[in-house]
């Protein structure tokens, strides 16, 4: 039986989930996609097209790869510009790959990041409560992992020793 | 001994809940073999050549008597009746079974064990001088330091998946026992103007890539000491290799960065946070020394009446061990005595069920339940009354838990090689055995004086063969074991005092060289006895040891020797490449 039980959490529950990842076409890899709801771009894409997005009647969701360089998406002086961004999704291609951790935390602390923040990718039950704490605040659970249970794991731990880090609620 | 409260122990209790559950699922094969690899991995458990292999965290090698009879319990009742202790301070058990595992974890927990981040590509358990609270040379008591980074470690959310494991060691002596220039983070206490704070040494470490970590920061107040190490980790975590697993570690992120451009991307980091929700106050520090049970010592001890001398006057095994096993406490009337695990023919390290029962009374009998396990792979004894100590040696040697051995070269420190590891290129353990065999006349062995005699079954290096006096490493050719020899390493401090700050080694550590073509196994110990022999002629006085002599004269007369001896030289090996 397919698994069509939503796989996002998000707000601290299941829902729908109404984005896409866009993949730029191989002879315009700086191309926006239309003017649409729901699409989210690579952070490449962003960074080549960010004036014309951020003027757009759609906001869209940015993709940020394990390696990225966040001044990408900051302006000077550790400054964010949210115009025109929906949602921000690190991208965890193996949940071995702890620098969407970091860099969590650095969208969170040091640019004072405060709409959506993703993790997407190889996220599992037993990943969740980490991301939690590091800023994350909405979840796509990979296939093949109940989302009942992760939404579950997000309270693995109800007591924890590192105070620089969030509680999940 | 740090007691754990309600918040320790419910996340104790919480993470067998969680293990227990992701055990279910995998078995249930609801978890792919390697979603459950690495969730396994950081609760200490290892898929090995002949079943698991369980390792327990005993955090900076601070046991408690009821916990060791745990350790017995569990030996007996899930594993063959006998436990190893790591260089890592752990004990590791050999023979569990899968299911198992989540019921030991629990049993464990029952008397405030775990065995946490043991493994895996997180900080792993944070280890010091095995003299910790009790070493008359001591600036600050460790024990308290490492239990806070101890908890500050514990299911990090933002470093549990690093490029690769992660170790730190605390040392807070004068004397730097917990070899701090060769871990991902060494830390020494120091004091400034009357504050107390830490040397943060980066990047040392032994393995593939052997190397003496880098001086970072001179002077890290205690205060900012969390933040400091959250700096460092996050750079570590975002810019170290992961694309090669032998270039992840920390070390070659410094080495590439330059160990002054790392410093800087620290610091610019630690400014940012600097002062945040992780600063430590006195407060804070008050109350992780307070939940400790601190022994209360009987100052009538230092008036005891003590026959000690007099026996050992006559009787010389009881004055060897003595002069070996028995060291200054900082209390008088006290003393730290090693029981050791290095008697011949047991595997180094290696403790029987019964063993651990009897040294768990041994321990409250004649201390207040407390002991230390050694990086050294021996346990320590660690409040004894002076005036008890020939009492307690007669105890010890009806164990065989007596042999006066501890620094001379029979007290290897050895993996446990290719007799269980998956990844040993060859066995250690009975490398080890016959070398003890062919040293054990004890005279010859006290003659020969101070000697650190390490064994790795491959170059992982868990038996910390590059800072051996004498290093053995077990590589393999073509199917078949060979054994390549380094000698003038050592974990810490030269003989002759190093100038203020060290800047050059951390805490005095040193790499040991190889010496040449490696050896057929039935030779390594006719080789040792070479590199004894050649000491003894070079030597200048009996206070001069091996190692001072290697410092002395370099590696070639020992070399020359070695390969001129020709029961040595029968089956030449070409040289292969090293610390590749």
């Amino acid at each position: 039986m397919p698994d069509t039980a939503p796989h996002l959490i998000r707000d601290g529950r299941l829902q729908a989930d109404d984005w896409r990842v866009y993949t730029p076409a191989e002879d315009a890899p700086d191309a926006p996609p239309a003017d649409e709801p729901g699409w989210i771009v690579p952070l490449a894409t962003w960074k080549a097209a960010a004036a014309t997005l951020r003027a757009r009647r759609h906001p869209v969701g940015v993709l940020v790869p394990p390696n990225a360089d966040l001044a990408d998406l900051a302006g000077p002086d550790d400054t964010l510009e949210t115009t025109g961004i929906a949602l921000i999704a690190i991208d965890f291609p193996a949940y071995t790959d702890g620098r969407g951790y970091s860099l969590a935390q650095l969208l969170r602390n040091r640019y004072g990041y405060q709409g959506e923040l993703r993790a997407v990718g190889d996220v599992m039950i037993d990943t969740i409560h980490y991301q939690a704490r590091v800023g994350f605040d909405s979840f796509l659970v990979k296939p093949g992992h109940d989302p009942q249970q992760a939404l579950t794991a997000l309270r693995s731990f109800s007591v924890h020793y590192q105070k620089a880090y969030l509680v999940p609620a | 001994m740090y007691v754990y409260d309600p918040i320790d122990q419910q996340l104790v209790d919480e993470r067998v809940a969680q293990f227990s559950d992701q055990t279910r699922r995998f078995l249930a094969g609801q978890l792919t073999e390697d979603e459950f690899r690495t969730l396994r991995l950081q609760n200490g458990l290892y898929i090995q050549r002949h079943a698991p292999m369980l390792r327990v965290a005993i955090p900076y090698g601070m046991l408690a008597a009821r916990q060791l009879r745990t350790l017995a319990h569990i030996a007996r009742t899930w594993d063959r009746g006998y436990g190893h202790f790591s260089t890592r301070q752990n004990m590791q058990f050999n023979w569990p079974r899968l299911e198992d595992v989540p019921t030991i974890l629990a049993e464990l927990a029952k008397v405030q064990m775990h065995a946490i981040q043991t493994s895996g590509n997180c900080i792993r358990n944070t280890t010091t001088d095995h003299y910790a609270g009790i070493a008359p040379d001591e600036l600050v008591n460790p024990l308290v330091w490492c239990e806070i980074i101890r908890q500050w470690s514990t299911l990090h959310p933002e470093f549990a998946f690093l490029p690769r494991k992660f170790k730190i060691a605390v040392s807070g002596a004068i004397e730097d026992r917990a070899a701090v220039g060769v871990h991902d983070i060494g830390l020494q206490a120091v004091e400034r103007d009357g504050t107390l704070g830490f040397r943060v040494w980066i990047g040392g470490g032994l393995g593939r890539t052997p190397m003496v970590g880098h001086l970072i920061n001179p002077f890290v107040e205690w205060q900012h000491l969390l933040t400091y190490l959250q700096a460092a980790l996050r750079v570590y975590n975002l810019h170290g290799r992961r694309d090669n697993k032998y270039k992840a570690r920390i070390k070659i992120l410094v080495k590439d960065l330059t160990p002054e451009v790392y410093a800087q991307q620290v610091d610019e980091e630690w400014q940012r946070i600097k002062g945040g929700p992780d600063t430590l106050t006195q407060a804070f520090v008050d109350t992780i020394a307070g939940r400790f049970t601190w022994p209360q010592y009987d100052p009538a001890a230092a008036g005891d009446a003590d026959d000690t001398e007099a026996r050992a006057a006559t009787d010389p095994s009881f004055a060897h061990w003595l002069r070996r096993n028995v060291r200054a406490h900082k209390v008088p009337g006290y003393a730290a005595v090693t029981v050791s695990l290095k008697a011949t023919g047991v595997p180094p390290g290696d403790i029987s069920a019964d063993q651990m029962d009897a040294v768990a009374d041994l321990s409250e009998r004649y201390g207040f339940g407390e002991l230390r396990v050694s990086h050294e792979q021996n346990l320590i004894l660690a409040d004894v009354r002076r005036s008890c100590l020939y009492e307690l040696w007669q105890e010890l040697r009806a164990l065989n838990l007596a042999t006066a051995n501890i620094g001379l070269l029979t007290n290897i420190i050895s993996c446990p090689g290719g007799d269980f590891c998956a990844l040993a290129n060859a066995v250690s353990i009975p490398v080890a055995e016959a070398i003890q065999r062919r040293f054990d006349d004890l005279d010859y062995l006290f003659e020969i004086g101070e000697l650190d005699l390490n064994i790795s079954g491959c170059i992982n290096a868990c038996g910390h063969h590059h800072v051996g006096h004498i290093g053995i490493l077990g590589v393999d050719k073509a199917g078949e074991e060979w054994y390549q020899v380094t000698i003038g390493g050592r974990q810490n401090g030269a003989a002759k005092p190093l100038p203020d700050l060290e800047s050059t080694r951390g805490g005095g550590a040193a790499i040991g060289r190889i010496i040449g073509p490696s050896f057929a196994r039935d030779t390594v110990p006719l080789v040792v006895d070479r590199l004894i022999q050649t000491y003894l002629r070079l030597r200048d006085s009996e206070a001069e040891r091996f190692i001072d002599v290697v410092d002395r004269v370099g590696i070639d007369p020992f070399k020359q020797d070695v390969y001129a001896d020709p029961e040595v030289a029968k089956p030449v090996q070409p040289r292969e490449a090293v610390h590749a």
